[in-house]
């Protein structure tokens, strides 16, 4: 396996949260991650199961209870180790009354560049995000989307080689979505590191080379996101047409019927063999075939298979843990 | 110092937009000039109350504007979430810390300035005469504006802003009678609250040490060295309340 440079790790990480009611409420449980130098990390889970926690400990904003964070080897309760950071929080929220360009002047400030250094900061930005032309509006007269834009423009502040993007789809239109997929494989072409969490699966599916799924604060499958799909077959969507209609009676029991229009009929098979049998069976009446679909697991059916797995976990007192790989 | 620079010029230009400020200012100004009001009531002394409440009203009207935004400082910006992309950056706690009350300063030396000047102009187009003390006695004031402000930023990484506001408003009286501690009535003499009057005494900043007012209007001569001894005591005790807020903050989760 290729060796490559570790620039986040955790070791153990855990973020308590005081109760009146209950002993301990663990937002994050023990947490342990490697993320590896160019690659694109997707971060799983529902509502509430711990993401955005993760992600504030990484970005120092929440200090936690137990464990321990490395960002490119050193300790992230040092402030060095955002060096290499840039982080665009769920919802960005800015200073109102500032423009774009006051914006990345403060944010440049805070990274401790001086003048020239924010002028060269400024062009690389606004080229990369378009934001020349709206460079003296104050932020509070834009758009969800535009504000998107600014919350990276932010996060690429210092051109930092790792990056943390929490929800960085949420909330936008189709359009506004695509750009920021372009925009984030075009950073992942240019060698950045990006950990992010969502909810839009098929984002994640797109984008990631890697995800971990976070369930109740607890990591309950990490790995390869080739190796953590099934690779079984799941289903086979077959599409026939002038299929005689005592097969297509067969077939609605042996399959699932899901749509007929003019002479087609599109079933679902839950395997191979039932398919099969069933395309030669059409074909023998003289039926026509007119796609044969295998289908794969997708990312959302494994990620509900997860959540069902650690559900009857639970139940049971264990705790169901998968690490695909090393 | 450049991050802290970063922060207290945001925070000032952020402090200036905030309606608060123009209503109290708007008030202050309101004291200052129907200050003369009441000099009409005192024959021949209306010079001296214009005085005496211009210093009163520069005093109380800038410690509401220390304690209304300054209970707001750090608090606003963990309720507006704006806080999430600046703790990110590579830089320590302390330095966002200390750059909002730096902010907050300097919007305080500009509305003691603002209020001092046009206070003294208004003394002088009355007929009166202002020499350089009565400007030491709006120093000072600044001096206690700063420590209420050390205060109010304590108070906002710790609680909302209307608690924060009240136990400052707190401090803020007690410290101006802390000598009540010591005078203590007969009948508590010798009780278990003696020795924690005497404590709160000890501990609690006496903002009384920055009234030079009396002084001021009635032309008596006040020490320089007073002036050096209250400026000290007021950056002391500012300092120690930034560094408590400091320490609160570093280990907060925002």
């Amino acid at each position: 396996m290729e060796r490559r440079e570790i620039v986040l790790k955790t070791e153990g990480l855990s973020k308590r949260y005081p109760s009146l009611k209950r002993k301990n409420i663990f937002a994050v449980k023990d947490l342990s991650i490697e993320i590896k130098k160019g690659e694109v990390f997707g971060f799983l889970g529902r509502n509430g199961a711990g993401k955005t926690t993760t992600i504030k400990m990484i970005c120092g904003l929440l200090i936690p209870t137990s464990g321990k964070i490395w960002i490119n080897g050193i300790e992230g309760s040092s402030p060095e180790s955002r060096k290499s950071l840039g982080y665009l929080p769920e919802q960005p929220y800015f200073y109102e009354y500032l423009t774009p360009e006051e914006t990345i002047n403060f944010y440049c400030k805070l990274r401790g560049m001086g003048s020239k250094d924010f002028s060269k900061e400024w062009e690389r930005l606004s080229e990369i995000l378009e934001l020349k032309e709206i460079s003296k509006i104050r932020i509070r007269n834009f758009s969800k989307g535009m504000r998107q834009k600014i919350g990276f423009a932010i996060a690429l502040v210092g051109d930092p080689e790792f990056l943390i993007l929490d929800e960085p789809m949420s909330g936008l239109d189709p359009i506004g979505r695509r750009h920021i997929r372009e925009l984030i494989l075009s950073l992942r072409d240019s060698g950045k590191t990006i950990f992010f969490s969502s909810h839009v699966l098929s984002d994640v599916e797109q984008l990631c080379d890697r995800v971990g799924v976070l369930t109740r604060g607890r990591l309950v499958a990490m790995g390869d996101i080739k190796e953590v799909l099934s690779q079984e077959i799941s289903s086979v969507d077959v599409v026939f047409k002038k299929c005689p209609e005592i097969l297509i009676n067969e077939f609605s029991n042996s399959g699932h019927l899901i749509r007929r229009w003019e002479d087609y009929v599109h079933f679902k098979f839950d395997n191979m063999e039932v398919a099969n049998s069933a395309v030669h069976r059409a074909l023998e009446e003289f039926a026509k075939l007119v796609e044969f679909a295998p289908q794969k697991e997708s990312l959302e059916e494994f990620f509900v298979r997860m959540q069902i797995k650690e559900g009857e976990e639970s139940k049971t007192g264990k705790l169901y843990y998968s690490k695909l790989e090393e | 110092m450049r991050r802290i620079i970063a922060v207290a010029l945001n925070t000032y230009r952020e402090s200036i937009r905030d309606r608060v400020l123009y209503v109290l200012l708007f008030f202050a100004l309101v004291v200052i000039i129907g200050s003369k009001a009441v000099g009409w009531i005192s024959i021949g002394q209306d010079i001296k109350i214009v005085k005496d409440l211009s210093l009163a009203g520069i005093s109380i009207f800038g410690a509401l504007i220390s304690i209304f935004i300054g209970t707001n400082l750090v608090y606003k910006e963990m309720d507006k979430r704006t806080v999430y992309t600046i703790i990110s950056q590579p830089m320590p706690r302390y330095q966002f810390v200390v750059g909002k009350y730096v902010g907050l300063c300097l919007l305080i030396a500009l509305m003691v300035g603002i209020m001092s000047v046009i206070s003294g102009v208004y003394i002088l187009i009355l007929g009166g005469n202002i020499n350089h003390w009565y400007f030491i006695a709006c120093f000072l004031i600044f001096m206690k504006l700063l420590l209420v402000t050390a205060l109010a930023l304590l108070f906002s990484t710790l609680s909302s802003p209307i608690l924060g506001a009240i136990m400052v408003f707190c401090f803020y009286v007690f410290g101006h009678a802390t000598g009540i501690f010591l005078d203590l009535p007969p009948n508590l003499k010798d009780t278990m609250f003696e020795p924690v009057l005497k404590v709160l005494y000890y501990i609690l900043p006496n903002f009384s040490n920055f009234d030079i007012r009396a002084e001021v209007v009635n032309g008596v001569p006040v020490s320089p060295w007073y002036v050096i001894y209250v400026t000290v005591y007021g950056i002391i005790y500012s300092l120690l309340f930034v560094y408590l807020a400091v320490i609160m903050f570093e280990t907060k989760d925002v």
